[in-house]
Parts: C-alpha cells; structure tokens; sequence
C-alpha cells in the first residue's frame, strides 16, 4: 500500500487547502476502492473473457490431441444441434412458469396477509425460511421427503385424494413440473416479501376515496391496486427471470437435468457438455449462449419496465 | 327530488377501545342545505363525518338519509360524494382519468363521460390541468381536481374534510367564494368540516359547534355568534375570542373593576358568574372604568388592544387613529345589550 503512505506527507502550506482536501480525499478513496475493484475485476470480468476465449477453441479433455483455435466453429454446431434447442425450450418453460407462478401466488398471498389484523409479523418470517435455505438442500429435501413414490408428502397426498402413485421425477412428463413446483415452492415467498412490503406502503385514503366513488373490490383492485403495485411486479419478474434463467442447483440435486433430458435446462446443458462429457469449448459456447440470451431477455424487461 | 338530501344522526357514539370519540351527537339537516361542522382539533369533526360516509360504522346509533336508515349500510351504497383533508387523489391517473372514475363506476355510457367530466373541470376551472397527474398540480389544483371529482356525479349529499386546509391565505379566500356559489347552483346538501370559524361563519347556513366529542351547540352562524350558549363556544367563536371575567353579581348587574354594571338579563345579587364581552363591544368612553393599555396589536383600519382592568387581561378593538400608546390609561364601558353571563360552575348561558 504505497498509495496510502503518501497521504501522511505533508503537502506544504502554497496549495489551497480546500482542492488539497478533495484530491487527498479522492486518492484516499481510490486507494480503499482498489482492492474490491481488482477482485472485482479478477472473478467476474476475466473469468467472462476467458469464457469467451474458450468457446472459440476446440477443448476436448478427452481428445486433448484436437485441441485448438476453431473461430466460430463452436457456435455453428450449437445452431444445429437440437439438444441445444431443446435445453432452451426447457429454460423458457421452466422460466416462463415459475416467474407466472411466483408472481400470481405471491400478490395472492401479499393480499391476503395484507388484509389480516394480526399475525402478519409470523408469516413474514415464516416466508423467509425456504428463500434463506440453499436450493441444494431444498432439492433434496424435496427429492427425498416429499416426492419419493409412496413415502413422500406429496406422492402421499396424491394416493390418497385417489389420483394414485407417481414416480415424479422419474417420468419425463413429470419431472420438469416437479422442478417447477420446487423452484416455486422456494422463491414465492421472496415475490410475497417484496410486494407486500410495497402493498403496505400504499396510501389507504386513496381505497376510502375509491368506496366513495362506489367501485366494487374488484375494481379497486384492476384500477387501483395492481397499477400502483406495477413496478414492485416488474421489478420481482426481472429478478426472477434473471435467476430463473440461470437456475442450477436444485434442479441438479433433483434430477440432474433427466430424466434423459427432460428437465435439462441450458445451464445444465452446459455443464454436462463441459464436466460430464468434457467438451470444454463446446460448453463454453452453450454458456456464452445462456449468457447473451439472459442479457436479451433481461434487456426486453427493462425496456418494458420503461415503457409507461 | 325537492327532500334529496335530508340527514339525520340520531345518538351517535362512536368509540376507539374506551375511548369515546363521539358521546351521542344528534344533528338534523335539512335538504340543500350548506352545513358545517366547527370545533377545535380532536373534537371529533372528522369521525362525525367518516360514519355519515359510510367509511366508518358508529359503536351506536343511527344514520338516516332521506328518512332511510343506512346505518348498515356500506359507503358505496350511500350515494355520497367526499373530498377528503387529505385530496386522495389516484397517484397513477391524469386529471381527467381521476374524475371520470366515479362515473366509470356508476356505469355511465362512454360517450356522455367525457362532456362531463370537462363540464365538472370547467367548474372548477381546471379544464386546462386534465392531461396531468396528481403529482404534478400544486395543492390548490389538487384541492379542485378532488372537488371535481366529487360533483362530477351528482350525488345526494357533499362531505368535505377541511378541504381548504392546505391553501394558502389568498387562495383560500378565493375558494371559499367559488365553493358557496358551486353548492348553491349544484343545490346539494353539503356537510363541511373545518377548525377554522370564520370559514363556517361565511359559509355555512348552520353550523354545530364540537367539543371533545359532543355538540355545545347547533344553529346559524349569527344566532351562535349574538348568542353563543356556554363558555367554551363563547371562546371558540370570533376573532379575537370573546373576553371572559370572572365576578360576581349585583342587584341587576354584575361587578366589573370593582363598579356595578347594569345587565339586561335578571340575577339574584351576590352569585358567582363569567361576564363574557367581546372585543368589538368594549367601548371607549371617559366616564367608564379605568384600564391600561398594555399592548397595541395595530391592523392597519383597526387595532386589537390588549387592556388591564384592575389587574385582568381584557382584549378591545378600537378603530379611532391615532392609536394610544402602550402604557397609557383610557377607561371603558358595557352596554347591557353587549353583555353575555355564564354559569362559572356549569358553563352554561344565563
Ligand atoms: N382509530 C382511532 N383510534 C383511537 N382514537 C382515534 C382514532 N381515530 C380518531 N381518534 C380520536 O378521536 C378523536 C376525534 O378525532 P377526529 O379525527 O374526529 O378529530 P377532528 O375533530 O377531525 O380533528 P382535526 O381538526 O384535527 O382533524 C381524537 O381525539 C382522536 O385522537
Ligand atoms: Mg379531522
């Protein structure tokens, strides 16, 4: 830190003392903004550079003999490659849904809680349990004690309001619902939080105005409520689509993206491609891939959000 | 539709935990007719309104409008139109989005909502402001776009919380006119709340004074003013306030700076009572009881002096010029016709 010694030498008395305070201070703050900026910089913008740089080169572990520089070569097999587009199909359902699902259960539940007197201090820290859990542990504590074939909660539930035993992560049709019930389960409360916080914070005057003027509850809702709640909802759906997108961990623990490639969603494709099946610089293409379309679809929402 | 707008509030008590807000408040008005609500803060002014509203629900009483009981009954099946303390204007809606909503929901077709709405505007002289948002008026436009809102649909009965409260002294003055004049040519009942007396003295055909959750008193704003009927209206009502002595009464007067004054009204010698004058009615007159001037609050066309009577603050309005010095003796008198008793331990009119 030689940076910071120099700000212990004193500068004489000719400078004037208020431009020898800033420039002291704006080297001071530079010098403590340093280290977060270069580890900033070392795990996130080279990392991202060295992604790019992979994914124009041939990178097989398991024919390092092959290995090379192949320009876009990468990215020209991923256009044809139907596994690819049948991970992004996964990754849009997949978002697609469980941002849907949060949203609506979320304002559902906002509301409700919202309208109770009482207790409203209990559900906001029993909604926090599942969002501070890690989806790791969330995915195994579903694959194991709720979705097991006939000891599981809700293979249990299904018995017994007659719909029969399922085996739910291991029947393709299933497995990709399971995931987005987990994912679900586990994020709605994150939605709740937020617009019930926001819904708290609107003004109560305005719904005594709205009885004057006779709209019905309904109303009140469509016309009022849901229009003042409009940026906290864009808001929860851009986080959540970002995460969405980039979901992995629970999935992973839970089916590992199978069965086959049911519930493969494009990050798990990436990650099999480079870890499973060693195509270093095939996968990195897939994962530029997910990056450019996260950042496409992340672009589409805030311009929306903007727009009105 | 002549008797559209009767009220009647019958034993009214309205109360928070064990806290009684409102102690039985029994108020009759009559259709078309402007009424007010006075009374300090806390009084209970607002909550009196809220249960006409429909928003709250009194802990006992009733509600008639029209001769029909609504107490149950929910603020939208009323057909009352409010503007509340507060404006609660739509945040997310222009101007004219805002007022047409109540015609929205009342199901008005399309085509006459528009018309309407620039009608209502007009009236309030806000037709060039419809394209804005709440947010972007200042507090007076916002005051006309909440009273907008509530003439555009022509309901039964008008409620207005301290709707001038947040405008300055010139626009309130302004306001005060144009509202006078809109109720008469719309001929709705209205119901005002203000703190403000001389507001309800303006504009009110009657008024009920509040204290601390009841009625002192109900009547036209003169008749209170010639004849407030206890003390604490005496001290509301006027400005300044009225001047309040506390003595002891004569053979056919009362005893003020040690000399009987004469009173019209008749009262056993040697009683305790509070002699109530106001500050006009205190005349200047050479033969009268001496005070010291104290204090000279100069108005300009007039000036309010701050008096010493035998050792008693008494406050007078007096419009020769020049204007006295501070420090200078002058005397005073009553006329009997001036002079209002109170019972001292009872509060009430003599
Ligand atoms: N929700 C409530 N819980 C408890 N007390 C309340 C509640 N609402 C009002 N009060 C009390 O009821 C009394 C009357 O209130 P109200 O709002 O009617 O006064 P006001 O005459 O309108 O006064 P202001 O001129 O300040 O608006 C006050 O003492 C107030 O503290
Ligand atoms: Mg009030």
């Amino acid at each position: 830190m030689t940076k910071a010694t120099t700000l212990d030498v004193p500068v004489g008395g000719r400078a004037d003392p208020a431009r020898m305070m800033e420039g002291r201070e704006r080297r001071f703050a530079a010098a403590l903004l340093a280290p977060a900026f270069i580890a900033l910089m070392a795990t996130t913008t080279f990392p991202l550079l060295h992604l790019g740089w992979t994914s124009l080169h041939r990178m097989d572990l398991a024919m390092p003999f092959m290995d090379g520089f192949v320009g876009l070569d990468n990215y020209r097999e991923l256009l044809g490659d139907p596994r690819f587009w049948s991970a992004l199909g996964v990754s849009l359902v997949y978002t697609f849904s469980t941002v849907i699902l949060q949203v609506v259960l979320g304002l559902a539940l906002a509301l409700l809680v919202n309208g109770m007197k009482r207790g409203q201090a209990l559900f906001r820290i029993v909604a926090i349990l599942p969002v501070v859990l890690s989806p790791a542990v969330v995915g195994m504590v579903w694959r194991t004690f709720m979705l097991t074939p006939e000891f599981g909660v809700v293979d249990y539930l299904s018995m017994t309001a007659g719909l029969g035993s399922h085996n739910w992560l291991g029947d393709p049709s299933l497995a990709l619902f399971s995931v987005v019930v987990i994912h679900t389960w586990q994020w709605t409360p994150f939605a709740f939080m937020v617009l019930l916080a926001s819904l708290a914070a609107l003004p109560e005057d305005i719904y005594e105005a709205a009885r004057i003027d006779r709209a019905s509850p309904w109303l009140c809702f469509v016309r009022i409520t849901l229009p003042l709640l409009r940026p906290a909802i864009v808001m929860v759906i851009i986080m959540r689509t970002m995460v969405a997108l980039t979901a992995f961990a629970a999935i992973f623990t839970v089916t590992g993206g199978g069965p086959g490639t049911a519930t493969e969603i494009l990050n798990l494709y990436a990650y099999r491609k480079s870890f499973t099946e060693l195509s270093i610089g095939y996968g990195s293409a897939l994962a530029v891939a997910l990056l450019i379309f996260t950042l496409v679809i992340t672009g589409v929402l805030f311009a929306l959000r903007r727009a009105k | 539709m002549t008797a559209r707008g009767l009220v009647q509030l019958e034993k009214i008590v309205k109360k928070h935990g064990s806290f009684e807000a409102l102690k039985g408040i029994d108020i009759e008005i009559r259709p078309g007719e402007f009424f007010a609500l006075l009374g300090p803060s806390g009084s209970g002014k607002s909550t009196t309104l809220r249960i006409l509203a429909g928003l709250d629900a009194p802990t006992s009483g009733r509600i008639l409008l029209d001769g029909k009981d609504v107490t149950g009954a929910d603020a939208r099946a009323r057909d009352i139109a409010m503007v509340f303390q507060s404006y609660a204007l739509y945040p997310h809606m222009t101007v004219a989005e805002n007022i047409a909503f109540p015609l929205e929901m009342a199901k008005t077709p399309k085509a006459e909502i528009a018309p309407a709405v620039r009608e209502a505007a007009a009236k309030v002289k806000i037709d060039h402001l419809l394209d804005r948002k709440p947010g972007q008026l200042s507090g007076g436009q916002q005051q006309r776009c909440a009273l907008a809102r509530a003439i555009v649909r022509k309901a039964r009965l008008f409620l207005l919380d301290e709707p001038l409260s947040n405008l300055d002294a010139m626009l309130r003055l302004a306001t005060r006119v144009e509202l006078k004049k809109l109720q008469r040519s719309l001929g709705v009942t209205a119901v005002y709340v203000t703190h403000d007396q001389e507001e309800a003295m303006t504009l009110a055909d009657r008024m009920a004074v509040f204290r601390e959750g009841e009625i002192c008193q109900i009547g036209r704003p003169a008749d209170v003013f010639a004849a407030p009927n206890c003390i604490e209206v005496a001290a509301f009502i006027g400005s300044p306030p009225m001047n309040l002595l506390t003595t002891r009464s004569t053979a056919g007067g009362v005893l003020i700076g040690g000399r009987h004054v004469p009173v019209a009204a008749s009262l056993e010698a040697g009683r305790a009572v509070v002699v109530g004058v106001r500050p006009s009615a205190v005349r200047f007159d050479p033969a009268g009881i001496p005070v010291t001037v104290e204090v000279v609050e100069n108005l300009g066309d007039a000036a309010i002096l701050d008096l010493t009577l035998d050792g008693t603050p008494l406050r007078a309005r007096y419009d020769r010029f020049p204007l006295p010095r501070e420090g200078e003796t002058m005397a005073v008198s009553f006329a009997p016709e001036d002079i209002h008793l109170f019972d001292p331990t009872t509060g009430r009119r003599i």
